[in-house]
């Protein structure tokens, strides 16, 4: 096509230029010759002008194309990237709290099947009575984190014993548990100026 | 390839000029009406000049682009009634 369109180009200059230099304006023939190769010269020219313009379209069209591809390309790696941070995150949470990992494993495991609950309830508890030494530095650690998200006492203590708030036996151990594991801040100092 | 699509046309129009000098030499009529087409295309050339901004909207195209089209136009007459004449 762009070789159609340079042969068209140089033919239309050669028509236009070619018969009004070499053709004598008196005679006749050569007269008429001369408005016809100008007529050539011009259907020459407007086809080579057009073909040059489809091809300015489609390149410009292929352009467009080519940049939607990158962005697309980038868009991908970039969404990639963030799914995979936000995967590392989840994965370090995870590892920084076994506890919910195990549950959340074991949910995701076995659902809520009702024959798995014993099985479930078995693994859960072997944590507890095998790691008894790692038990109260989670609890510290739990603590931190309901601390950080601004909740209360009563409330961390209800996610972490599972005890409701009032004067009940278990309430007052865990409560007892709790000041012994985190001490509350010391009271703040009053000037005093007698 | 934008250029050679302009330049094919600025071509193009250069020989159309060529040809209307080429039919104004047939014959004293046809000079004199190509006279007046001439003299009617340039009244029309002075009036997009002043009239640029509201030419360019009647067209959908910008001014820097009428402008540009203007003085193609003025280019290739000049230089097709050139190339007859000097012929």
């Amino acid at each position: 096509m762009q070789l159609k369109m340079f042969v068209l180009s140089g033919a239309a200059v050669a028509l236009w230029l070619v018969p009004l230099t070499a053709l004598d304006k008196r005679i006749g023939w050569h007269k008429s010759m001369q408005g016809v190769t100008l007529c050539a010269a011009i259907a020459c020219a407007v086809t080579a002008g057009n073909i040059a313009r489809k091809q300015a379209e489609q390149n410009e069209i292929e352009e467009i194309k080519t940049r939607a591809i990158t962005a697309d390309v980038v868009d991908e790696i970039a969404t990639s990237a963030y799914i995979s941070q936000q995967q590392r995150q989840q994965e370090a949470e995870q590892i920084l709290n076994p506890r919910e990992h195990l549950e959340r494993s074991l949910v995701l495991t076995y659902g809520e099947d009702e024959r798995s609950k014993p099985i479930a309830q078995n693994q859960l508890a072997e944590p507890e009575q095998n790691g008894s030494e790692n038990g109260e530095s989670e609890r510290i650690e739990r603590i931190h984190q309901l601390q950080a998200k601004g909740w209360g006492k009563a409330k961390i203590i209800l996610e972490i014993w599972g005890v409701t708030k009032g004067g009940s036996p278990k309430y007052k151990a865990a409560k007892a548990e709790y000041k012994s594991l985190w001490p509350p801040p010391p009271p703040p100092f009053v000037f005093d100026r007698g | 390839m934008r250029a050679m699509y302009l330049a094919n046309y600025f071509v193009a129009g250069c020989i159309a000029s060529s040809f209307l000098g080429w039919i104004a030499s047939l014959h004293p009529t046809s000079f004199r009406a190509i006279v007046f087409l001439g003299a009617a295309a340039f009244v029309i050339w002075v009036l997009c000049w002043l009239l640029d901004y509201s030419v360019s909207n009647l067209l959908k195209i910008t001014v820097s682009s009428l402008q540009a089209f203007l003085l193609a136009m003025l280019a290739a007459i000049a230089i097709g009634a050139g190339v007859f004449l000097c012929s």
